[in-house]
């Protein structure tokens, strides 16, 4: 089955995954890959204001966006004082009959190329090998794909899924000799073969990294060296670019340099960066100037010029970084992750250029862990963009009856409470008691849980904790503070105890707790799966549940919601008559360890040391999400004695629905995270999310591992010393 | 002649060492011309990697012939240098071209060219490659020496922007080239490898005089 066939159906697109997932290779090469890319970025960004530089080529690309037009014309102007041919191609198959048409024109038999992802866009090979012309990639990665009939698995490391077996099997079908496995043999089995290609070529293609405007000139990004063979050799040269290329000055390709190599390679620069202004010498040609085309693609660009969400995604500089750091590529690879365009960014570009039928299934593939967007070179939110993408697919095709169901429910408060206490009362014959005291969905047969299994699913609480609000409502008289509660679902239906846990904390630490009971699901869940409508109507009704009362505080253990309050609300309320009221929650609103840390303030004074060795997980939406890093991880020294863990903040799978949808790929993010945390000899684990702890205790518990996982809160309230 | 900064010319070294150029201080042209001949002298010699009308010597490790008469080509040193390099070379049997490279493109020894100046953040010299000749000696060669002064070192990109700018206004058709390190790969098991198009090495001669 074809890539693109397989993102036309689930059960295709699944089946996919499950291969890849016993893709042995595959799976060992990510996994060091990944480990070593994290450790030699951080490495190579020391020596660079990695945030200052990310900011600067933000603004730079949008400024570039927004001036798209005349730094078009610009350019043009530039490139013919210079002699050369600039076209304009409104659409894919527009800049494949351009391409085609020069290589007739120029009576060309054999074309040679360098890298060039928006040629991978159009197809071109295809085109041109349909026209009776001889096609031959020179990046290594390329060529090597290429042989197999491939798309690339990655964007800078297109041959990444494959072993040295594969590559010198291919080299042996290609040269009828027998090949070495040995790396440095094969590379130079492509340095011999390919020369002779250059030699005969009467057309070379190039991509562009950066078209600048001031002197239209063109500059190509690579290690190989292939791009200066390609441009120099044949007597032609087209150079193919998207319209997001144009940049005004040298100085922001220069600036772009500094972040490029580094996010794509952890390299401080690539071994060739070149800039050719103009048509040059060329012996080859018979007027003794290079034939120099410059073909600018538009393929929907300028529409998405003009998009105010999506725009930003012209920032992207094709480093590859947002696969590189994804939990999701690691474990499934690039052709798993993207069409043509892979990682983060090509679940987007995909959906803009190669239309719904291939983003459909293939935006659903995000996990929401803002890995990438924390490290893109043009700090693009594309968690966002990806949920936007869920939400326009959502809005023009529907998202079928659970879905609009589940969405109706939830826009009444008391309608979706009264469903879950309805649940927790039918699930009682199938749920037993794990260690802890903790219910878990015991009894259901395995045919119901099918993929699921690899966790224990925890059981709905007998008495949510808003039933018990009344009851235990404690009352301070002189507090140092009053704060509210947003309990989130999670926490309110199946870990009220985690909440229990909090309002002792609080009262011993003498801080007055509030808990509106108008308050209602935050919307995350709604906002991943597209349902919007649904997203913004439950925001606003926690902008009223909270607009009562003043507070000094509006603190939330759960992250995600934390995270979603604080991010998404001012997003998606953009144009709700509630935008300003929403300042008040939006602002408030804190995840529990950076209030209990930096606004109380605890000290190791605070807490009974209990001498417990507690390791921690970093939630993505606490470290991510809010920023909050150092919080947890000293409180949780204040209380016990703190374990550090390989990988803390990478994502443990739970991803709210995403762990519904792609059970097979968050069962082996627990996987991952499981062997990490055995691995630290603790005798627990904290985490500051309920997702989390419901995803990494049901892990544990199915694994029978000795580790208990718990909220940070309950450690927390288990040592405090009491104020009062 | 603007002084040497001895800072930046450490970092810069210390810089195009970790990429694995190979960096030699030298205090003039004739050191570094003869540096040139005496690396094309220790090297084996070059593999055809495609078809020459030329006298073969035995297979090399890539199992293609290699050439009996080696070649240093030096495209763009001043006329006195290059006469004062063409002896040197004479004196060792190697063929010197200043020119006419199309006629190698399977491979050469040793490309000579000069830097315009060095960037010392990312251990790079600039390159000019107007001439097609002065491009093809540093593409087609195994080994290729740049000499670069070491009062031209500059901290980092954005400190040559408008070096950069003036060098692309010399002449419409200008080839402009930043280089760091030998020919590079990782596409095979991300196992780096040099010299999959261009350079296996790259040598960069620092000269303490201005005359380049």
């Amino acid at each position: 089955m074809s890539n693109s066939e397989k993102l036309g159906s689930e059960s295709g697109y699944h089946k996919d995954i499950d291969s890849a997932l016993e893709d042995s290779f595959l799976r060992r090469t990510l996994d060091t890959f990944a480990v070593a890319y994290r450790a030699n970025r951080e490495a190579i960004f020391k020596e660079v204001d990695e945030r200052g530089l990310i900011r600067q080529i933000a603004d730079a690309k949008d400024d570039a966006c927004r001036h798209m037009e005349e730094l078009y014309t610009q350019f043009r102007a530039e490139a013919e004082k210079r002699g050369v041919i600039v076209h304009r191609a409104a659409t894919a198959a527009d800049a494949n009959e351009i391409i085609a048409r020069i290589a007739r024109e120029n009576n060309v038999k054999y074309v040679i190329k360098s890298k060039s992802m928006t040629a991978e866009e159009i197809h071109l090979n295809t085109r041109l090998e349909a026209d009776g012309l001889v096609v031959d990639e020179t990046d290594l990665g390329e060529w090597i794909i290429q042989l197999r009939h491939e798309g690339p698995s990655h964007m800078v490391m297109p041959a990444i899924h494959l072993s040295r077996q594969q590559v010198a099997d291919d080299f042996a079908k290609a040269t009828g000799d027998p090949q070495d496995t040995d790396v440095q043999r094969l590379v130079k089995v492509a340095r011999v073969q390919l020369r002779r290609k250059y030699l005969r070529a009467d057309m070379g293609v190039s991509g562009c990294n950066f078209a600048v405007a001031e002197n239209g000139s063109v500059s190509t990004v690579t290690n190989e060296g292939n791009a200066e063979m390609v441009t120099t050799l044949p007597r032609v040269h087209v150079v193919l670019a998207g319209l997001d290329k144009l940049v005004p000055t040298l100085d922001v390709a220069l600036t772009a340099l500094q972040v490029l190599p580094r996010n794509a390679t952890a390299q401080r620069l690539t071994s060739y960066v070149t800039f050719m202004d103009g048509a040059g010498d060329c012996a080859a040609s018979p007027t003794g100037k290079k034939i120099m085309h410059v073909v600018f693609l538009d393929n929907g660009r300028t529409e998405i010029a003009k998009d105010p969400i999506f725009s930003q995604i012209f920032r992207c500089v094709r480093c590859g970084a947002c696969a590189n750091v994804c939990p999701v590529f690691r474990l499934v690879g690039g052709h798993r992750m993207g069409y043509v365009y892979i990682g983060a960014i090509g679940l987007i570009l995909t959906y803009f250029y190669h239309g719904q039928d291939k983003a459909r299934i293939l935006s659903q593939n995000c996990i929401g862990c803002e890995a990438c967007k924390n490290v893109c070179a043009g700090g693009i939110d594309l968690p966002r963009l990806i949920r936007e993408i869920r939400a326009r697919l959502v809005e023009k095709n529907g998202a079928g009856l659970p879905m609009s169901l589940l969405s109706s429910v939830m826009k009444n408060r008391k309608m979706f409470h009264n469903l879950i206490k309805f649940a927790s009362f039918a699930q009682r014959p199938f749920t037993g008691t794990g260690r802890d005291n903790v219910s878990y969905l015991r009894h259901l047969p395995a045919i119901f849980l099918g993929k699921h299994q690899y966790k224990a699913l925890p059981a709905i609480a007998a008495e949510s904790f808003r039933d018990r609000w009344a009851r235990i409502k404690p009352v301070l008289r002189e507090p140092r503070m009053r704060i509210a509660l947003f309990s989130g679902c999670a926490q309110d239906f199946i870990f009220p105890d985690q909440l229990e846990a909090f309002v002792k904390l609080m009262t011993a630490l003498n801080v007055d707790v509030d808990f509106p009971l108008n308050q209602t699901c935050c919307g995350l869940p709604l906002d991943v799966m597209g349902q919007r409508a649904t997203a913004i109507e439950v925001a606003q009704q926690n902008v009223d549940a909270f607009a009562h009362k003043k507070y000094d505080a509006i603190v939330t253990l759960c992250a995600s919601c934390a995270s979603h309050i604080r991010n998404v609300y001012p997003e998606i309320l953009e144009n709700s008559p509630y935008r300003h009221q929403a300042e008040t929650l939006v602002q408030s609103i804190q995840p529990f360890s950076a209030f209990l840390h930096d606004t109380l303030g605890v000290t190791a004074e605070d807490f009974n040391q209990s001498g417990e060795s507690v390791t921690f997980h970093a939630p993505c939406h606490l470290c991510r999400g809010c920023g909050v890093t150092d919080a947890p991880r000293e409180l949780i020294a204040q209380a016990a004695n703190y374990v550090p863990c390989e990988e803390e903040d990478v994502c443990c799978g739970f991803g709210g629905s995403y762990s519904m949808k792609f059970p097979e790929v968050a069962a082996q993010l627990l996987e991952n995270k499981l062997k990490n945390v055995q691995a630290t000899g603790a005798s627990r684990l904290v985490t500051d999310c309920p997702g989390c702890v419901l995803q990494i205790r049901g892990g544990a518990e199915k694994k029978g591992l000795p580790v208990r996982v718990s909220h940070i809160v309950e450690l927390m309230a288990e040592n405090v010393r009491s104020r009062n | 002649m603007a002084p040497v900064n001895q800072e930046l010319v450490d970092l810069f070294i210390a810089r195009a060492e970790a990429v694995a150029a190979q960096v030699q201080r030298l205090p003039n042209m004739a050191a570094a011309l003869q540096y040139a001949v005496d690396v094309c002298a220790r090297k084996a010699p070059c593999e055809l990697l495609a078809d020459e009308d030329v006298e073969k010597g035995p297979d090399g490790p890539n199992k293609v012939p290699t050439r009996v008469q080696k070649i240093l080509a030096a495209p763009d040193l001043p006329d006195a240098d290059f006469a004062a390099l063409a002896e040197a070379c004479a004196a060792q049997g190697f063929a010197c071209r200043r020119d006419g490279l199309r006629n190698h493109l399977a491979g050469i020894d040793v490309g000579l060219t000069t830097a315009r100046l060095g960037v010392a953040a990312s251990g790079t010299c600039l390159t000019v490659g107007d001439n097609e000749d002065t491009r093809l000696a540093g593409m087609i060669s195994e080994t290729h020496i740049l000499i670069l002064r070491a009062s031209e070192i500059y901290p980092d990109l954005p400190s040559i922007a408008g070096q950069l700018r003036d060098r692309m206004a010399e002449r419409p058709g200008s080839y402009t080239v930043f280089i760091t390190g030998p020919s590079r790969t990782a596409d095979i098991e991300r196992v780096s490898a040099v010299g999959v198009h261009g350079p296996l090495e790259l040598h960069i001669v620092l000269l303490e005089d201005a005359h380049v």
